[in-house]
């Protein structure tokens, strides 16, 4: 498969995805860096630095919980799960988006004998 | 929140955490980069690089958490005490005025919560209410008896009613002889006031008839005091004025109503015979409100009901009013007024050390202009300026606060040992939580409020044009506000001292004031004669005549005798009388006179001039013609132009008498005494009272002794006299005329101490604010200075100018201080009611207080004054 094109993050769209990364499964850190750019196929560049700010922030919010446990390399790690509230959030957040892209690419499918 | 606040309380536990967290991270992605190839060293480079540096990282967490401000709170605390304990002589200077002036309004604050603001301590103490009757002219005279049962048992507005009579009882039995405070009660008046006994019974319904068995309620100190704290004390019995009393109950602990009562009896079976008249002014009620009844409700329905009883007994009660007063208020009266008057002042205070704060924060914060310069060069916004200057300016205020409670004890236990007794509630006054909880809000509210104008202004975004101004080193543009403050601080004092000069002015008024007697080397006290030599009325009456052959006898003594009731000590005991024998249509409408009952040598023994006619003899005796003597102003309303002696005058419930003389008048309600309230006085033999009265009224007379050597020489001598001839007699109540007087001024006496305090401090605080500004003016002007003596100005013309820029400061003060100080006198009422014999504006005292004023701006402004006359040119204009 050839590799597609990165994409740059739109702003706000971060703290979705660290939702949804979560969402699969309980992650540290590392671990939703890994997922991300594992399910985008590498076409995301996350900022590592900007990660933990919203892994801090998300969790501030009560939308992911954070619990010390055992990484797969027998490491004390911090892993991040899904709250109920999360759960809600991401649901709101990503029937937003779905909306958002669907206007945006409606606009620009558009051809002049539309109008 | 959860998170914000574990950030909050175990910060750095929480750092450590994050830190593990990243450098897990870092580790991580490290092992995959060398699983790629690369080399170990350079992968941990790579991971870290891209994570960023951990501290801006941990930033960055916290600012999510949301307590960034925490964390420079906590940086600008410590930026402030740095810089404070860099400059001590700055800091000190705050912190000792700012310690003055908060100490001050702490103690006074503790007097308004003591006295005004805390509640009485009984439930629902707000629906406790006195009833009193009042006629025309007369606005509150005790109920009497009957009067008192016929409202208990017809108002509908009270949910409880008692009567109260205070009356003081010689303990004789268990242990030594000793004098108490006691009240004669009916049934219901613990019921009343909402307490019940600590151990024991409270007073039964059955024990408000005549003839029952005599019981007592003690006191927590008597209980203790006398039963070893026995808690089976119900049964034991207490000799009180001669009679065996059956202890049934002990009050709880800190009990005080009014007074601290030891016992309290049931009124009814101890009751004096002459109280079951109805028109006898004989005691208090007290009354407990129902619930959602208000106190003109109340009044309305006791006045009808009073209405029906002035129908039913028109000759002892036709013309009766009933006013219905709170407890608190009839407790705290005239007070109120002087603690809130107070108050005001003591802000006043506070508003000079705040000044001050201010002028050294101003001063302070263009000194620091260079140093604003460079933190806003460096990106510091204005707000974050002002905060750490507010930050500086509140650690200063709490510091002076702290410093101010201490100083607020000290203070306190020498007021309240300075008070007089007679101080209502005094003993409520302390530093309780409610007090500290006020300091702690002024002390923030001064630092933030004082400190936001010099911070605002350092924080200045034109930071060069501070500079520029900095350097231009005159005290114009923003630093006459410097001086506007200074003269606020001088017109406050002004203020302050001229209140201190009037009151000190009045009382030195009432010093010279001729009370109508003599009261230099006369002692008063009372002797509670031994219960074996009381048994009859004929027996007490030869009691007391020996007691007083054997005091005369004493070395030292003069003259010496009885009477009831002693010139300024503020006992009452009027009643009605009228000319001829005819009595009135109605008692209430009678005039009424004092009723001075006393011995023969009463007149000798007070100096009071005799006018006309003759004083008693040793034979104005029971069983001889009645006869009284009448003062000078009842003989001149009463007899204008005539010669009252040998004419008849009735006193009402004692009898129609022969007046053989007249006597000056004494000013018995205090010396400021201005003659409105029952100003007739009648002088009646006391050995002509009725058997039927003789034992309790015998046992509440006073003895004075006129001496010819110092009271502290003479009393052991008599107290010797009194103790040999029985042990079991108490002498107590033992003062000097010249106490008592000072007594009676004692609602001038707390203002006077307080607000001579308050001025004194004002002073100091001014004196300390112009000469910090005149010498901060000083330092800054030193090149304008050097140029000037340069320029041919010589030292002294250097020196005035300096001395003339302070005074003009104070001279603007004081103006605006004389205006303001006479317009207050004028607008407080309970302030001028204190005044006597001065003007509001009195000249003398505004003179003398604007002069001392400006001696102090003199001096306080010669120090710096001298040190800019020493000023050396040369080395002033190579300054900088």
């Amino acid at each position: 498969m050839a590799e597609k094109a990165p994409v740059d993050l739109l702003q706000g769209t971060l703290d979705m995805l660290v939702l949804k990364a979560v969402s699969l499964g309980p992650l540290h850190g590392y671990g939703v860096l890994l997922r991300i750019q594992q399910i985008s196929q590498n076409r995301l560049e996350i900022l590592q630095g900007s990660l933990y700010p919203a892994l801090y922030r998300l969790e501030h919010e009560g939308w992911i919980a954070g619990e010390w446990g055992q990484s797969e390399n027998n490491r004390r790690a911090r892993f991040y799960r899904l709250t109920a509230a999360g759960e809600r959030r991401l649901e709101t957040e990503a029937k937003k988006w779905n909306e958002f892209a669907g206007v945006i690419g409606s606009i620009l499918d558009t051809v002049p004998e539309q109008l | 929140m959860r998170t914000w606040w574990r950030a909050v309380i175990r910060g750095a536990d929480v750092d450590a955490q994050v830190d593990e967290e990243l450098r897990f991270h870092i580790e991580s992605y490290a092992e995959d980069l060398m699983r790629g190839g690369t080399p170990r060293e350079e992968a941990i480079r790579r991971a870290r690089a891209e994570l960023g540096s951990f501290a801006a990282r941990k930033e960055d967490c916290r600012a999510a958490w949301g307590t960034r401000w925490l964390d420079e709170l906590r940086a600008d605390l410590r930026y402030a005490l740095r810089t404070l304990v860099k400059s001590p002589g700055f800091a000190l200077v705050a912190v000792g005025s700012l310690a003055l002036g908060i100490g001050a309004n702490t103690a006074m604050f503790s007097v308004v919560q003591g006295i005004i603001l805390a509640p009485l301590p009984f439930p629902n103490a707000n629906r406790l209410v006195f009833l009193w009757q009042n006629r025309p002219g007369v606005p509150q005279l005790d109920p009497s008896y009957p009067n008192f049962e016929d409202w208990e048992r017809t108002s509908r507005s009270f949910d409880r009613m008692s009567a109260v009579v205070f009356h003081n009882f010689d303990l004789t039995a268990p242990g030594r002889a000793e004098h108490l405070l006691g009240m004669r009660v009916s049934s219901s008046f613990l019921a009343t006031l909402g307490v019940i006994p600590a151990i024991g019974r409270d007073i039964a319904r059955m024990e408000d008839q005549p003839n029952v068995l005599s019981v007592v309620l003690i006191s927590d100190r008597l209980w203790k005091d006398r039963f070893a704290a026995d808690r089976h004390v119900a049964g034991r019995s207490l000799i009180l004025d001669g009679k065996s009393f059956t202890v049934i109950g002990v009050l709880p602990a800190g009990f005080h109503f009014l007074a601290d009562a030891d016992v309290i009896t049931p009124l009814r079976p101890n009751m004096p015979a002459i109280y079951a008249e109805r028109s006898v002014n004989s005691l208090a009620v007290l009354a407990r409100l129902k619930s959602g009844i208000t106190i003109g409700h109340a009044e309305a329905e006791i006045n009808t009901i009073q209405q029906n009883l002035d129908l039913l007994y028109p000759d002892a009660n036709r013309g009766t009013g009933i006013a219905v007063t709170l407890l608190m208020q009839q407790i705290v009266g005239d007070v109120r007024g002087t603690v809130l008057l107070l108050f005001g002042a003591v802000s006043l205070v506070l508003l000079i050390t705040c000044a001050n704060l201010a002028n050294l924060l101003l001063a302070r914060s263009t000194a620091r202009a260079a140093e604003f310069g460079i933190r806003t060069a460096l990106g510091a916004s204005r707000g974050r300026i002002v905060r750490q200057l507010l930050t500086e300016s509140v650690v200063l205020s709490l510091a002076g606060g702290a410093t101010g409670v201490a100083l607020a004890g000290l203070g306190l236990r020498v007021l309240l040992a300075a008070l007089p007794q007679s101080l209502p509630r005094s003993e409520n006054i302390g530093l309780h939580p409610e007090v500290l909880l006020f300091t702690a809000g002024a002390s923030v509210a001064v630092g933030i409020i004082f400190g936001l104008a010099p911070a605002l202004q350092s924080a200045r975004p034109d930071m060069q044009g501070a500079l520029q101004q900095a350097s231009r080193g005159t005290i114009g543009g923003s630093h006459a506000i410097l001086g506007r403050l200074v003269a606020m601080q001088f017109a406050l004092t002004l203020v302050l001292m001229t209140g201190a000069g009037l009151l000190i002015r009045s009382i030195r008024n009432l010093w010279d004031v001729n009370p109508g007697f003599d009261m230099q080397h006369l002692i008063s006290f009372q002797v509670g004669l031994s219960p074996s030599l009381t048994r009859t009325p004929a027996e007490t009456r030869i009691g007391y005549q020996q007691l007083l052959a054997r005091i005369r006898q004493v070395p030292g003594v003069e003259s010496a005798d009885l009477t009831n009731i002693v010139p300024l000590s503020g006992a009452d005991n009027g009643g009605p009388f009228w000319i001829g024998a005819a009595p009135p249509a109605s008692l209430q409408e009678a005039p009424h006179a004092l009723y001075f009952w006393t011995g023969p040598d009463y007149l000798k023994t007070m100096r009071i001039p005799l006018l006309q006619g003759r004083f008693f003899t040793p034979d104005d005796e029971l069983g001889s013609a009645k006869v009284v003597v009448i003062d000078n102003v009842l003989a001149q309303s009463f007899f204008p132009g005539q010669n009252p002696v040998g004419r008849t005058l009735t006193v009402g419930h004692w009898g129609a008498a022969r007046i053989v003389g007249v006597v000056g008048h004494v000013r018995h309600w205090g010396l400021d005494d201005p003659g409105t309230y029952n100003p007739r006085q009648i002088y009646i033999p006391v050995y002509e009272l009725p058997d039927a009265m003789v034992n309790d009224f015998f046992r509440t007379l006073k003895l004075l002794v006129r001496t010819t050597l110092p009271a502290g020489e003479v009393m052991p001598a008599i107290r010797n006299v009194v103790y040999e001839s029985s042990p079991d007699q108490p002498v107590y109540a033992v003062g000097t005329m010249v106490e008592v007087a000072s007594e009676s001024m004692a609602s001038r006496k707390l203002p006077i101490v307080l607000l001579g305090a308050f001025a004194t401090l004002a002073l100091l605080l001014a004196s300390v604010g112009i000469y910090g500004v005149v010498s901060y003016s000083v330092t800054r002007r030193t090149q304008e200075i050097g140029i000037r003596m340069a320029l041919g100005a010589d030292r002294a013309r250097v020196s005035w100018m300096i001395v003339g820029q302070g005074v003009r400061m104070a001279g603007a003060g004081l103006g605006i201080g004389i205006l303001a100080a006479t317009t207050l006198v004028r607008l407080l009422p309970s302030f001028s009611r204190l005044l006597y014999g001065v003007g509001q504006r009195d000249p003398l005292t505004l003179f003398g207080v604007s002069a001392s004023l400006v001696l102090v701006a003199l001096v306080a402004c010669y120090v710096p004054a001298r040190r800019a006359a020493s000023v050396d040119p040369m080395r002033a204009l190579r300054h900088e």
